[in-house]
């Protein structure tokens, strides 16, 4: 039990059970199964680029092109829609297709991060501001409705499993899978170390630059598998439904426990990062505070629960260092 | 005969000057010459903010907010009918109470620059639809508008004031006790402390500068486009920091020049007023600046290296 307790998940698991209930009394209607299951729906493609943007955080890295990568793929998936309409293969060529072009677009910037040592932050703004150009230049800035869309897309959208929207299953099947990956296989352990403390790691034999191009791939594909969710979510595709969406992923990731300067960070974590922001947003609309408070409320959390981590970092520094001192 | 790294900088500039002025037709016109120089003193000053909270190895995503904000303070004060210079004070402490507040979380309480402006955009964008409610914020007495459209014997103004906060920032950076400590925090904040400097107070001023700078970029837009919204110049905030790298600033801190950022502010005013007199649409404008800025990077890796392989052959 003590050992719950000094979990860093705990605190914002705290906080997020704090949430749910101050809710509940406010609006009974928070707590059915429906508005929860609606909440996971709506933040899927949030927790799904949350997943990969942690294990990059994870190495001391950033992506802000996440949101360009996604959008980019969107618009891919409805352009294939559209060369194939009618052909009943087309949603198995999405599935393939969009993926492979995410991960594509990842491995870019991780063969530029890895190979030329260039900071993560301006390579990603480069492709970042390259890509969106792109799109917006492909697309016009047009958006693409429903119709476009094959039929079995639409089902595909649509299923569910004992009442559970595929998308949801999607996302957590995500969490789950990288969960997997960094505790029982070698590339997570490798990734972990990494981000722990980079010199010893290479004493070690971990290969960076194998773990800096993983991490980045990784990520493109899971923001090609976000875009299908996306897709399938909204019904259409909009070029410009991303904007500035990168910075709430990581605004999720961190408020999850993972510091940003690499070395720390969990599945678990940044899951609960995403139900505190998708609980929030939820929240404040069933409690019919005005949206224009929202983005307010948001920011003030992120600072608080960033600031709260930092000063008990701090501390546990200093006792540590007295523990040094004294033995 | 070396050149450092800023100078070559002048130099990809003027090779590209003279391109555009060979192949654009009109490039060279007056008229454009001039609106250039009306347009680009925005960007050059919020990038000059942007540099400085560099030094340090930090980062100021709340920048164009910051901006935003001080210009929609501004464009009420004016529209309540207040004096210019007034609504301009009033425009200059909002931002500086939004710089002090990410100052105070950098440096006294230590979380990472980029999650503390991270948090105070989201902050910042708030506080202004609130006050707005998304609506823009327009109507401002004849006055005012000779900030952003007015000239001086034929200089724009925009630019004298670029050139005045230019000058400005580069005496604090170089001849300031403050400005050195800046390149010294950046470089080992450690070693800067332990040197008796207090690099808590440096900081602070370092976010303080980069707040003042958005709301002189905000004067001069509020006063050019003559109205004030939330996204009043947001299209600057990653535009800004590429073109501080661009102009030669580590962003791991510690190294950086203005005259490099003057470079690299001119180096996309050119770029992206020649290709739009060409008749390129804006999104490709934006494709190519980001070429610009993993090429310059780039180069700048590939001569590191073979400059190191030099040095190798040589021992």
């Amino acid at each position: 039990m003590t050992k719950l307790f000094q979990k860093k998940e705990f605190g914002i698991g705290l906080i997020v059970i704090l949430l749910a209930l101050i809710l509940s009394v406010v609006n009974p209607v928070f707590f059915t199964a429906e508005n929860i299951l609606d909440v996971l729906k709506a933040n899927s493609v949030l927790g799904i680029l949350a997943v990969g943007m942690t294990l990059i955080i994870i190495t001391g890295g950033i992506d802000v092109s996440v949101a360009a990568v996604t959008a980019a793929v969107t618009v891919v998936i409805g352009k294939l829609a559209v060369a194939m309409h009618g052909n009943s293969w087309s949603i198995l060529a999405i599935f393939i297709v969009a993926p492979l072009v995410g991960a594509c677009f990842g491995f870019v910037n991780g063969i530029l991060i890895a190979k030329t040592k260039i900071p993560p932050i301006v390579t990603s703004l480069g492709t970042m501001s390259i890509l969106s150009g792109i799109t917006l230049y492909v697309t016009n800035g047009e958006y693409m409705n429903s119709s476009m869309l094959p039929a079995s897309f639409i089902q595909f959208s649509n299923f569910k499993i004992a009442g559970v929207s595929i998308l949801i299953i999607i996302f957590l099947l995500t969490v789950l899978i990288t969960w997997f990956v960094m505790k029982y296989l070698a590339i997570g352990r490798s990734i972990l170390s990494f981000g722990g403390n980079p010199v010893s790691a290479m004493r070690v034999g971990i290969n960076l630059t194998k773990v800096q191009i993983f991490v980045y791939t990784y990520m493109g594909f899971l923001a090609g598998i976000a875009a299908i969710v996306q897709t399938a979510y909204t019904k259409g595709v909009d070029p410009n439904g991303f904007a500035g969406f990168e910075l709430t992923v990581i605004a999720a990731v961190v408020l999850g426990g993972a510091n940003i300067l690499g070395g720390s960070g969990s599945m678990l974590g940044s899951f609960l990062g995403v139900l505190l922001l998708g609980i929030m947003q939820n929240g404040l609309i069933l409690a019919k505070i005005n949206t224009f408070w929202q983005e307010i409320i948001v920011g003030a959390i992120i600072l608080l629960a960033v600031s709260y981590d930092m000063i008990k970092r701090k501390r546990e520094e200093r006792s540590l260092a007295k523990v040094e001192v004294e033995g | 005969m070396k050149l450092s790294k800023e100078w070559m900088l002048g130099l990809i500039f003027l090779g590209l000057f003279i391109i555009m002025a060979v192949c654009v037709p009109g490039f060279i016109d007056p008229y454009n010459l001039t609106s250039m120089l009306y347009q680009l003193p925005e960007l050059g000053i919020l990038s000059l903010g942007m540099m400085v909270v560099i030094l340090t190895a930090g980062i100021d995503l709340s920048i164009t907010y910051l901006a935003a904000l001080s210009g929609v303070v501004m464009a009420y004060a004016l529209t309540a009918g207040l004096p210019v210079p007034v609504a301009m004070i009033a425009g200059i402490i909002a931002a500086l109470i939004g710089g002090l507040l990410n100052g105070f979380f950098v440096a006294f309480i230590g979380v990472s620059p980029i999650l503390v402006t991270l948090g105070t955009m989201t902050l910042f964008k708030g506080i202004i639809l609130l006050i707005t409610k998304g609506n823009s914020v327009s109507g401002f007495p004849d006055s005012y508008s000779f900030i952003g459209n007015g000239d001086i014997l034929g200089i724009p103004f925009p630019i004298i004031v670029f050139a005045v906060i230019a000058l400005l920032a580069w005496y604090l950076l170089n001849k300031t006790v403050w400005g050195r400590s800046v390149y010294m925090a950046g470089n080992n904040p450690i070693a800067t402390l332990f040197s008796g400097v207090n690099t808590k107070k440096v900081i602070m001023y370092v976010y303080l500068f980069s707040a003042l700078m958005a709301a002189i970029a905000a004067i001069i837009m509020t006063s050019r486009y003559n109205s004030a919204k939330v996204d009043l110049g947001s299209s600057y905030q990653l535009q800004s920091i590429a073109v501080a790298v661009l102009g030669g600033t580590s962003i791991s801190g510690g190294y950086g020049k203005v005259i490099g950022v003057i470079f690299g502010t001119a180096i996309f005013q050119v770029l992206s007023s020649g290709l739009n007199l060409l008749g390129v649409p804006g999104m490709v404008i934006n494709i190519l600046i980001g070429v610009v800025l993993i090429a310059v990077l780039l180069i700048n890796f590939f001569t590191a290296k073979y400059k190191h392989n030099q040095l190798k052959k040589a021992t």
